[in-house]
């Protein structure tokens, strides 16, 4: 998840369950008190009033998905059809780009915030709001709009299939996203390791510049925006967004303190968003079809599209979009075939990336995957990215295996995250053998409740989650893991 | 009466024996006693050494110092160590053969003129420091 | 790469939202007006603050510490050891102020979402306040918040506090008494680093390392050298000097006083005292002309090491490595007892007794006006005035100064010809700065501290007209030959245009380039080139443009009591009975001097002066004494009797002409008469008499030398001995050869 957490904010909001969003929460009194700035109120009020307008005038939805093709977004997502710019004018990206950059900023903000598109990158901050934090009087400084690509949350592979395969969706939605905030450039910032996925990206980009859709004067409506792909050098701590700032300047990639944010001091000490990739692509469909377009997939406040990718013991694993809010149990059937010998064998499944706690099958009976029902759940959407496991894993060792590869990105800058991560990679490796104490298991859950909220980014509420969801759920196995030791450790005696 | 006369003939030997009144006194102040005995020896110093047995064991040896030892001037200056190591085991009564008598076997580690104790004085011993000294003095070059 | 203009502008702009770079404390900003103060609560009790204020300083403002590793007043924030999460209570009540409706617009969005809504605890060293926030230092949430970062911190760390050099005075260790659990659930193995050796100063162990990074940053933006640094990652995190070479820097003695465990020790002082047992006493430096202010810990009659003392307007927290480490120099190469020389010509320690009636004997068999005197660098102000009122009571006025001075047009007799007038902490407040002929970084270490952070945090532009330095921060050459200084007097040099912009202009002058043969030429041009900048600027009277910087710390307290700068007087009339106070500086030998010269010699060091004297009266060095030092800037302080040593000055007695005094006070007492900004102690007396100055100065008619201006100090391993005590030490041999032969060359004890 880390790979696209916007605000750490929300992250928490997503490990606590005990949730209740004000700034887009439909109108209650307490939301209405508690986000008591005007500004917030005025704000999350047009929100709310735009997006309860689009729900009136159709009853209310019950049933979420299968997505039509027609309202797919993505549509060379399986790289069938030609990636380049001839391909992508055929698929309608670029069309009438100029148009929507002459409607103004307010317009294409207001487009966004209609749309209820909420960050992709996993803490599922309202983008429109985000876009809007941009647009206050210049003081000199230029503005920039950087771009997470780099996507290295385990189990998670849509922006790479979007810029391999589309890479002018997202080369567009920069241009759009930038006219929003009065940005003067992007830098997409893309994983070292994605190397065809940078080469594609920055033809894509060479041919925007070549076709004058990009640079001066872009689309001929006046604008100058310059788009940068920067390439890191692979380490999982500089998808946050302050550590992929610094990596961008060219320091060491550790997450900065907060405030001040990046919308007031970001990469070059210059207001910068940081937006996932999937958040900006998606910006120049919502502006042609419509904000209330987007808004009428999903669940009211979780609404839109989403690319899910499926992972792990299923038939058929894949990156699929599908409409934001359809049950879990369906994704997997419809588009990865079902889980691996039935749906019975399901174990557990991790619905969103690596760093959100998983949920065992009689959650995922019935579950909805959208940011609200994975979080009554107790676990979260993150970048929705399915891990399905089935009975034939050993789900302690699982755990232990993510936790150790937060040990090895943790950046060592602030201590519960340096020192809390290694010493529960070493308690968790313990747990899979079974050599510990019943009493560990609570020692272990304090720990990672030690560690979360008390870090500087989110990396180590996502080190946390995983133990606390493991314990949550399969705290039985792991005492009869320990209990099994234990008598092998007699007899052996 | 006979007693009387003795002890009038010893005092008259306390001055004849020392040499006068003005022994007698020199005697005296310098050692604090009177005694008179037969001399038994002097060593190469001019350190005498007595003997009178009718005196109480222990005070029956004695010795009266010589007045210059070594190149020190021992007239009031006197010291226990003046006495060297032939004569000690006579004077303390580890023998009663006197060194005139029997000689003692020459033997290499014997030093052949006897030191006196040098302690509290400004040759003495001074066992050196273990600890590191807080202040090195500057020590100036020789020949500046 | 700290100096980004960018960012700089962004946090003025912003700073009443944010933290800035630099924390409010030590960078003077204009005072704010009330209304503008906002209210917080600290465990219920309201509190006024600035806005941008951080929680952890209006905690400290009612006197609540909240407990920190990696926070550091004067350094920037790094937020990273977590140690200071504090629980925010909701206010009752946010209004958005609407005249600035965006400022708090950012923080609202984020940061009031999460505190309010999930009660995180926040860093309170990053964290700026909003109006009504209550802090709550000390609820449940709070207190478990710092457990569980203390018990982290102290996983890896380890338990050799019973061996370890900074036991007794550990941050770590206090702060897990206070705030720490009481017992240990890490069984696990712990993590172990591997030492570095980064020279014959700094011990490293780096296993104790907290990670806090307090001297990588006070190496890059103090010390603005980017040595010290991070590498690694996650538990493997470490930090060091990325390949093995030595922390080179003249203040790299603070990171031992800024890590607050024992991961950075003094190797010096390794294994020698602990703090418990040694005595602390308040004093001056004198190694150089800043009077940095020390604590001198002595114990059993001998200095085990020295510590800064906090000075705002000296030397902040910090002092040079010279300082700090140069006290071996102390015990070393001492004169103990008064010698004479014999027959042969050699010297033999004698008794005060003959000593002295012999040198009364030889001061009466002259005439007064054959009797000089030359003091040097590190003589007192009571022992200079003492020595002053003898020679004045024989009839003799030779009394003169190693270090030269101009004498022509004002000289020394206007005050503020001689004085860093503008001050060391009046840097923070100018806009240009032109350095003449020195290199503060090596001549004054911590007045350079404070260029660099004028330079860092206010902008400040600095030119240099004198050899092409580095002065840890970038500036200005203009280049190192007099004709520059001419053009810039003249008003021809392009640089003219630049100076005439400034509006808070400083002009300092390097003494070092005073003691040349074209001074008095050198310094008009100076004070002409300064009185132009005043003019252009137009800056009121109060602002001094002028400066001297001196390298001596018995130099302004000699010019004050009316000596003679340079010993050219005693060259032009050389004397038959020479007085040398500590004079070492080998600015005169006997070659110079009469066959039949007789050289008293009173000093606290066999260096230069001593072996050329017929007689030596032992002294005592600045840690021995009650006395009297007067800095650069005019400044006058005290050092205190940390050692008792070997007798004081007993020039009373010497002549047979006694003086009328016995005691201190009676000396002081003297000091006031003749001086008495001398013992108006800590404080500065204003000069400003520059106009008059600059009118005298017109009279000099010399002409500038072609040499180019070349300040003695030029590299750093021209710092560590510079007088006879460093000299002397031992540890600053050592640096010389880690500094040209590599930190390996130095051999180290096989326990450091």
């Amino acid at each position: 998840m880390l790979s696209c957490v916007g605000c750490p904010v929300l992250s928490r909001v997503l490990s606590t369950g005990a949730f209740r969003f004000p700034a887009v929460a439909s109108g209650t009194a307490r939301a209405a008190a508690a986000a008591s700035t005007s500004i917030t109120t005025s704000s999350c009020m047009a929100l709310v009033r735009h997006n309860s307008t689009a729900q009136q005038d159709q009853p209310k939805k019950t049933k979420f998905g299968p997505l039509s093709d027609q309202d797919r977004i993505f549509t060379n997502l399986y790289g069938r059809h030609d990636w380049r710019l001839k391909g992508a004018l055929s698929r309608g990206d670029w069309y009438k780009t100029k148009e929507i950059l002459d409607k103004g900023v307010d317009w294409i903000l207001n487009e966004i915030k209609v749309s209820g598109l909420r960050g992709r990158g996993g803490a599922g901050f309202p983008t429109g709001m985000k876009w809007g934090f941009m647009n206050k009087p210049s003081d000199g400084r230029p503005k920039y709009l950087v771009v997470n690509a780099d996507e290295g949350e385990p189990g998670t592979c849509k922006d790479r299939e979007i810029m391999r395969h589309d890479p002018h969706k997202l080369v567009e939605g920069c241009l759009v996203a930038g006219r929003a905030m009065g940005a003067r450039a992007a830098y997409i910032y893309i994983r070292g390791e994605f190397y065809n996925e940078s080469s594609n990206l920055q033809v894509a980009i060479n041919e925007a510049y070549g076709a004058g859709l990009i640079g001066k004067n872009a689309c001929g409506s006046g604008y100058d925006f310059d788009v940068f792909v920067v390439r890191g050098a692979g380490a999982y701590i500089c998808g946050e967004e302050t550590a992929l700032i610094e990596s961008i300047e060219g320091k060491q990639g550790k997450p900065r303190l907060k405030p001040p944010f990046p919308a007031d001091v970001g990469v070059f000490g210059c207001p910068t968003t940081v937006a996932n990739v999937e958040t900006v692509s998606v910006a120049p469909t919502i502006c042609r079809r419509g904000g209330t377009w987007f808004a009428s997939f999903g669940r009211e406040r979780n609404s839109g599209t989403k690319l899910f990718n499926i992972s792990g013991h299923v038939n058929h694993p894949c990156t699929v979009e599908e409409e934001m809010s359809i049950p879990m149990k369906e994704l997997i059937e419809r588009h990865a075939g079902g889980v691996r010998g039935g749906w019975e064998n399901l174990l557990c499944v991790i619905p969103g990336g690596s760093s959100t706690p998983l949920i065992p099958r009689h959650v995922c009976e019935d579950v909805m995957m959208d940011f609200d029902a994975l979080i009554q759940a107790q676990s979260g959407l993150g970048t929705a990215a399915l891990i399905v496991m089935d009975k034939s894993t050993d789900v302690i060792r699982a755990i232990a295996r993510l936790i150790e590869f937060y040990k090895h990105e943790s950046c060592g800058q602030c201590t519960p995250c340096r020192e809390g991560v290694d010493w529960m990679n070493n308690m968790m490796w313990r747990f899979v053998k079974g050599d510990a104490r019943e009493a560990e298991i609570d020692m272990i859950w304090e720990l990672s409740k030690q560690i979360e909220g008390h870090t500087i980014c989110a990396l180590g509420d996502g080190a946390a989650w995983p133990v606390q969801g493991l314990i949550r759920h399969f705290r039985p196995i792991m005492e009869s893991r320990i209990a099994q030791f234990q008598q092998k450790q007699q007899a052996r005696v | 009466m006979a007693e009387y006369v003795n002890v009038l003939r010893r005092a008259v030997s306390q001055i004849t024996g020392h040499g006068g009144v003005r022994g007698l006194f020199l005697q005296f102040f310098r050692v604090n006693d009177m005694k008179t005995g037969a001399l038994v020896g002097i060593d190469k110093y001019g350190n005498k050494y007595y003997e009178d047995n009718r005196y109480f064991f222990g005070r029956h040896r004695w010795v009266i110092y010589t007045t210059e030892m070594n190149g020190k001037r021992t007239l009031w200056d006197v010291d226990g160590s003046m006495v060297p190591p032939e004569w000690h085991r006579w004077l303390h009564c580890m023998t009663d053969d006197p060194p005139t008598t029997h000689p003692p076997e020459p033997k290499k580690f014997l030093a052949k003129v006897h030191q006196i104790n040098v302690s509290g004085t400004k040759d003495c011993y001074v066992p050196y420091s273990t600890t590191p000294k807080k202040i090195h003095e500057w020590v100036p070059k020789v020949g500046q | 790469m700290l100096r980004l203009p960018a960012v700089g502008r962004a946090l003025a702009g912003a700073s009443r939202s944010k933290v800035s770079l630099a924390t409010s404390s030590n960078v003077r900003t204009s005072v704010r007006a009330l209304s503008n103060m906002v209210e917080v609560f600290v465990d219920g009790k309201p509190v006024m603050v600035e806005p941008g204020t951080t929680v952890l300083q209006a905690c400290e403002k009612v006197g609540v510490q909240i407990p920190r590793f990696c926070y550091h007043e004067r350094l920037s924030v790094a937020g990273n050891c977590r140690m200071c999460l504090v629980e925010i209570e909701r206010a009752p009540k946010v209004t958005c102020s609407p005249k600035e409706p965006y400022g708090l617009w950012n923080l609202c969005a984020f940061t009031i979402l999460s505190i309010y809504f999930l009660h995180t605890p926040v860093a309170a060293c990053a964290m700026p306040v909003m109006k009504g926030w209550n802090i709550l230092t000390n609820s449940e949430k709070t207190r478990k918040a710092r457990e569980g970062v203390m018990e982290f911190l102290l996983a890896n760390h380890p338990l050799d506090c019973p061996i370890c050099d900074q036991g007794g005075e550990c941050d770590l260790q206090d702060q897990s008494l206070m705030f720490g659990s009481d017992r240990s659930r890490f069984t696990e193995g712990k993590r172990a680093v591997e030492d570095k050796n980064i020279g014959p100063l700094i011990k490293t162990i780096m296993t104790r390392c907290i990670q806090c990074t307090r001297c990588v940053r006070f190496a890059s933006e103090i010390a603005g050298v980017q040595d010290l640094g991070t590498t690694g990652r996650g538990n493997s995190m470490q930090i060091g000097t990325y390949v093995e070479k030595m922390f080179m820097s003249e203040l790299s003695g603070n990171v031992i006083d800024v890590c607050p465990v024992g991961a950075l020790t003094s190797k010096p002082y390794a294994f020698t005292a602990r703090p418990w047992e040694t005595r602390k006493t308040e004093s001056v430096d004198v190694l150089d002309a800043v009077g940095s202010n020390i604590v001198v810990s002595t114990r059993g009659g001998e200095v085990m090491r020295v510590l800064p003392r906090l000075n705002e307007d000296v030397n902040e927290e910090w002092i040079s490595d010279k300082t700090r480490f140069a006290y071996d120099g102390l015990k070393r190469q001492r004169l103990t007892q008064p010698m004479m020389k014999d027959a042969t010509g050699q010297l033999v320690p004698t008794f005060w007794e003959d000593v002295l009636t012999h040198v009364a004997g030889v001061l009466q068999s002259v005439q007064g006006s054959e009797v000089a005197a030359i003091v040097g660098g590190m003589a007192d102000a009571e022992s200079l005035v003492a020595l002053k009122d003898l020679l004045n009571k024989l009839d003799s006025e030779l009394l003169c100064t190693e270090e030269s001075f101009p004498v022509a047009g004002a000289g020394t007799d206007l005050r503020s010809n001689y004085l860093l007038n503008t001050r060391i902490a009046g840097i923070e407040e100018c806009d240009l700065l032109l350095l003449i002929g020195t290199n503060p970084r090596y001549e004054a270490p911590l007045f350079n501290a404070r260029i660099r952070k004028s330079w860092l945090h206010n902008e400040l532009q600095v030119s240099l007209v004198g050899h092409k330095v580095d002065l840890s921060y970038s500036y200005n050459h203009l280049g190192d030959s007099t004709r520059v200084l001419q053009e810039i007097a003249a008003g021809t040099h392009p640089y003219c245009q630049v100076l005439a912009q400034a509006k808070r202009p400083v002009v300092v002058v390097g003494s070092s380039c005073l003691q040349r043969a074209d001074s008095g030429a050198i310094f008009s041009a100076v004070s002409m080139i300064a009185k132009n900048a005043r003019i252009t600027s137009g800056v009121q009277d109060g602002w001094k443009v002028l400066n001297v910087l001196h390298r001596l710390a018995s130099q302004v307290a000699a010019l004050d009591l009316g000596y003679k700068p340079g010993i050219e007087a005693i060259r032009k009339n050389p004397p038959k009975v020479l007085f040398l106070l500590g004079a070492d500086a080998g600015c005169i030998t006997r070659t110079d001097l009469p066959k039949n010269c007789f050289i008293i010699y009173q000093g606290h060091h066999g260096d230069v002066g001593a072996p050329m004297a017929d007689i030596i009266l032992p002294g005592a060095a600045y840690t021995e004494k009650n006395a009297t030092y007067v800095n650069t800037e005019g400044r006058a302080q005290q050092t205190r009797v940390a050692v008792r040593a070997h007798a004081h000055v007993i020039r009373t007695a010497v002549a047979g002409a006694p003086l009328p005094y016995d005691t201190l006070e009676e000396v002081r007492k003297r000091l006031a008469e003749v001086a008495p900004n001398l013992i108006h102690y800590d404080d500065v007396e204003e000069a400003n008499f520059f106009q008059q100055a600059h009118e005298l100065s017109k009279a000099v008619s010399q002409s500038l030398l072609a040499d180019p201006l070349i300040p003695p100090q030029l590299s750093v391993k021209d710092f560590y001995m510079t007088d006879s005590i460093s000299r002397a030490s031992q540890t600053m041999a050592k640096c010389v050869k880690a500094v040209t032969e590599g930190a390996g060359a130095v051999e180290e004890p096989a326990i450091c």
